[in-house]
């Protein structure tokens, strides 16, 4: 049988099936192709602004590492005139994350970006070892997600950056629409389609691979060689996500679009305005001065709950009123550095040392 | 039960029987210790739970009998229920029109029947026996809800041979509800002429129109014969529309679209003003993660219960423009609670003849998944119905689909090319092809030529859901079966719809609806249908190919009003036709 000419350019011999289309088209339509969306996606919803500086959220996975390659790459051809830097949390998880951000530092040299690493036991003086170690395995993706997401702002703000990309994919975001329907939270599944995300102190926050298929990343990384590191996270992930991740997978088996089929739905529909009525309003948290919806932010109360060996006060109602009725948090007790947001994008990033 | 290892102690292989509360067999109603069933979290006794079943359904439908107060804030584009205030006593329920019930012979259907003959007719038959007792507020003595019901029943046997015809036993099992009418309907009614005569009472058949390309185009009916129909079997139409789907979740979503048509189509024939369906809790669920997975996010809301309005030409079907309520009255009933009433209360349940479906559908998947879920967290299908009741609609409505006839959400074309590109039309530049292909758009077979009309297309008439339903294929098809053969054959209602947007033959242009020809074709550079016909529905444009004298110079030219006008050549007897119309 003949080999197939790409679907796309008509001329060369197609060398892969899209995930996304199911077309056969060859290796350097699929690269095309794949960027452009991306470029597509960015200037849709107008995410940049010529001259901004942009931190590439930066793990050393595959997501973070196309996305900095894509990044670098239509900087150059589409002129964004954008100063890109790559930011790494170090979660302190030993024979994980210190591998990957070997990685990291590679990739730093590579596309030739600065970098800043912040780690959890600078920040919170906590390691994910140390709370695994006094929490166990449950629960604790709860405190790795709710520390990264303060980290990453707080890391963002000490570059002076006005923006953060980070690598979340369309799976990503349809396993969270599943998950966050299945589970009730209204709040969640109201934002996680969103392709940009402020708080009213934290930094503009998006996502530029939102319609980009998992599969159609590992194939770039794959196609382009690019330089990643692949090992899941040593402890264990989240069960919930776990069960919406693999009845994901069968429904992409099924039929491909799916993945893109619930992103669509997630972005047709909104949370009505009745019910929105009835949600929190952002607050600042009285400790840190990080975005909250109660006095307290969830990185404090988790924090305050592993201090005073009471690590569940920031899972449950129940320890949580334990904690309280135990009295006020001790004067000495170990807090979270306030949040002070830049005021001025830029002015902050001469004092601080990155490694380049 | 044990684990089955030999080598583990049994009292340690046992696994610890779930704890119900202190008091496992106290009625969480009556107090009673004769509790015999739990229920997420709670206990009932088999009094109590009969009542609490009947109540929860009751809730569900009585605030919804009742017009509104004012029906336009209930529109088809708009389609969230309103619910009226709720009546106190069934004396103050009257709906405006008659009741159809949809029966598959399932479980919540059988259920579903008894409970609205129990509650809301039974009381009426044992009064036309019962002389006049009470006064006339007494339950006895109330006229009825609504005037006459139906149940209607949609064979399935159609899709395969391997399926059995259950019609008569489903007739049978209806048959024990005299207050209720059978009407059977079988899912090539869908493609049936006849069918759709006897709906609508017209003699007037919708424009045979095929899919014929995997782009949706449409082929146009002959001129000569417009309203011929060569569908004379619909048995093999309906299946050879069901084989050229192309996956498995195609061939799920359309059956459940049709039978939905279906029965909306007969129960608007029967002027009925609700149609109620023994959708429960669970299958909700499964609708609703369904319904999401297929990008039904738009019409999310419609799931839980819609009102649906024919089409604006709806044939004069009068009551209230033909508005149905779809009302799920067991929504918030689980599967159990279902299942345990129907025990008790010795209803009888037929039971559905499953369609054989080759390959995993999304659908079935969802099933799957959901009952699944169910067992270890129970929670999991109220938190999902409960969820979704709080969305709403985001962006703007774009029409009706003319396929699934539910709201359709604008922009969902634009959408589908801006984040995944099929083609390079349009593309200022490719890097990697060389300056000269990529300036000029690489050809498309949909391209059309000069002297040809630009197809009509089914795509922009679609919402998202349907226009997945046919365009989306699966990992291991290579290319589309959808425009094999001779094309594909819609449904009438679909056929019925994109009528309004064929042109018309070029005598009886003006009675075409030009605004709407015009505002849906497209062919780049056309307004109107490209024959002479302009968008403003006005007929024959003053100087139209082939009246000016000059028919053989085909060429487009923009009028004081910016509308392109585009010419071509015409035959000498359409000429004829043209101008006999401007004789004396």
């Amino acid at each position: 049988m003949a080999p197939k000419s790409c679907a796309l350019c008509k001329k060369a011999r197609a060398m892969l099936k899209r995930p996304k289309t199911g077309q056969q088209i060859c290796r350097d339509c699929f690269f095309f192709v794949f960027e452009t969306e991306v470029h597509n996606t960015i200037t849709e919803a107008k995410l940049f602004s010529p001259g901004d500086r942009v931190a590439i959220g930066a793990s050393g996975g595959k997501d973070s590492t196309v996305l900095a390659h894509v990044m670098k790459t239509l900087n150059e051809r589409y002129n964004y005139r954008l100063e890109l830097f790559l930011l790494s949390i170090d979660e302190g998880i030993t024979g994980y994350r210190d591998d990957s951000l070997e990685t990291v530092k590679r990739n730093q040299q590579q596309y030739d970006m600065p970098l800043k690493i912040l780690s959890y036991d600078e920040l919170y003086g906590w390691t994910m070892d140390a709370i695994v170690e006094q929490i166990g395995r449950k629960n604790n993706c709860t405190f790795c997600g709710v520390f990264r997401r303060q980290a990453l702002d707080r890391g963002a703000n000490m570059l002076g950056v006005d923006h953060i990309v980070t690598g979340h994919n369309a799976d990503d975001i349809a396993e969270t629409v599943l998950m966050n329907i299945m589970r009730g939270d209204i709040a969640r599944l109201g934002r996680c389609t969103s392709i940009v995300t402020q708080g009213e102190d934290t930094i503009r926050r998006s996502k530029p691979f939102k319609y980009a298929y998992e599969k159609e990343i590992v194939m770039y990384a794959y196609f382009k060689k690019l330089d990643y590191f692949s090992t899941e996270c040593i402890y264990s992930p989240d069960a919930y996500r776990g069960h919406a991740r693999a009845f994901l997978k069968d429904l992409e088996a099924a039929r491909p679009s799916a993945i893109i089929d619930i992103v669509h739905s997630g972005e047709a529909f909104e949370v009505r305005e009745e019910v929105k009525a009835t949600q929190k309003l952002q607050q600042t948290c009285q400790r840190c001065g990080y975005m909250s919806s109660n006095t307290l932010c969830k990185a404090c109360t988790l924090l305050e709950g592993l201090e005073r060996g009471m690590a569940d006060a920031g899972i449950t109602d129940r320890a949580r009123k334990r904690l309280e009725a135990e009295g006020p948090a001790p004067e000495n007790l170990r807090t979270i550095p306030f949040f002070r947001p830049t005021t001025t994008p830029g002015s902050a990033a001469s004092t601080v040392e990155v490694a380049i | 039960m044990t684990c089955g290892n030999p080598n583990v102690d049994e009292q340690d292989a046992l696994m610890p029987r779930r704890t119900i509360g202190k008091h496992a067999n106290m009625c969480v109603k009556c107090k009673e210790p004769t509790g015999r069933v739990f229920i997420r979290h709670s206990v009932y006794c088999k009094d109590c739970f009969s009542i609490h079943v009947v109540q929860k359904c009751r809730r569900c439908l009585d605030p919804h009998i009742n017009p509104t107060p004012s029906p336009s804030t209930s529109t088809s584009t708009n389609p969230k229920m309103k619910p009226t205030k709720t009546p106190k006593r069934t004396a103050d329920l009257r709906a405006s029109g008659n009741l159809v019930l949809g029966y598959s012979g399932g479980l919540g259907s059988a259920v579903l029947l008894e409970i609205i003959d129990k509650w809301y007719f039974k009381s009426i038959s044992e009064r036309d026996g019962g002389g006049d007792k009470g006064g006339k507020r007494h339950p006895r003595n109330l006229s009825k809800v609504w005037e006459k019901a139906y149940v209607c029943y949609v064979e399935m046997s159609g899709v395969d041979d391997t399926i059995r015809d259950t019609t008569e036993e489903i007739r049978e099992a209806v048959s024990r509800y005299p207050m209720f009418e059978f009407v059977p309907l079988r899912l090539e009614d869908a493609f049936d002429p006849a069918w759709w005569a006897r709906i609508t009472g017209s003699a007037t058949l919708p424009a045979d129109l095929r899919i014929i390309s995997p782009e949706l185009d449409l082929s146009l009916p002959s001129s000569s014969s417009p309203s011929s129909s060569p569908t004379t079997n619909p048995l093999a139409t309906l299946r050879t529309y069901l084989t050229s789907l192309p996956t498995t979740t195609a061939l799920y979503t359309s059956l459940t679209h049709l039978t939905r048509l279906l029965l909306l189509h007969t129960a608007r024939s029967l002027s009925a003003s609700h149609l109620l369906l023994g959708t429960n809790l669970t299958g909700l669920s499964v609708n609703l993660i369904d319904g999401i997975a297929v990008g039904g996010g738009f019409v999310v809301r419609e799931e839980a219960g819609e009102v649906w309005q024919p089409n604006a030409d709806g044939k004069g079907q009068g009551r209230d423009g033909g508005e149905i309520r779809v009302v799920r009255p067991l929504r918030e009933l689980g599967m159990k609670e279902c299942a345990v009433w129907a025990w008790w209360e010795g209803v009888g349940v037929v039971g559905e003849e499953s369609v054989p479906l080759k390959g995993a559908s999304i659908g079935r998947l969802t099933k799957d998944f959901i009952i699944g879920l169910e067992k270890d967290y129970p929670s999991t299908v109220s938190a999902i119905a409960r969820t979704c009741g709080k969305l709403a609609p985001k962006g703007s409505n774009g029409g009706k689909c003319v396929l699934c006839e539910r709201p359709a959400q604008s922009g969902v074309q634009a959408w589908k090319d801006r984040i995944s590109i099929r083609e390079f039309d349009g593309i200022e530049s490719v890097p990697h092809i060389s300056t000269s292909t990529s300036a000029s758009p690489l050809p498309t077979p949909s391209t059309p030529s000069p002297d040809s009309d630009p197809p009509l297309s089914l795509s922009p008439h679609l919402c998202y859901v349907c226009h997945t339903t046919l365009t989306s294929r699966s990992s291991r098809s290579t290319a589309s079966s959808i425009a094999g053969g001779e094309g594909l054959v819609l449904p009438l209602w679909a056929r019925e719809a994109m009528g309004r947007f064929v042109p018309a033959p070029l005598g009886d242009a003006g009675a075409a609806g030009g605004d709407e020809t015009g505002a849906h074709r497209n062919g780049a550079g056309v307004n109107g249908d490209g024959a002479g016909v302009n968008g403003d529905g006005a007929g024959v444009n003053g100087d139209g190919a082939g009246v000016n004298g000059d028919g053989d110079e085909m060429k487009s030219h923009v009028n004081g009003d910016g509308e392109v006008l585009v010419r071509r050549k015409v035959g000498e007897d359409e000429m004829r036709e043209r101008v006999g119309a401007f004789l004396l």
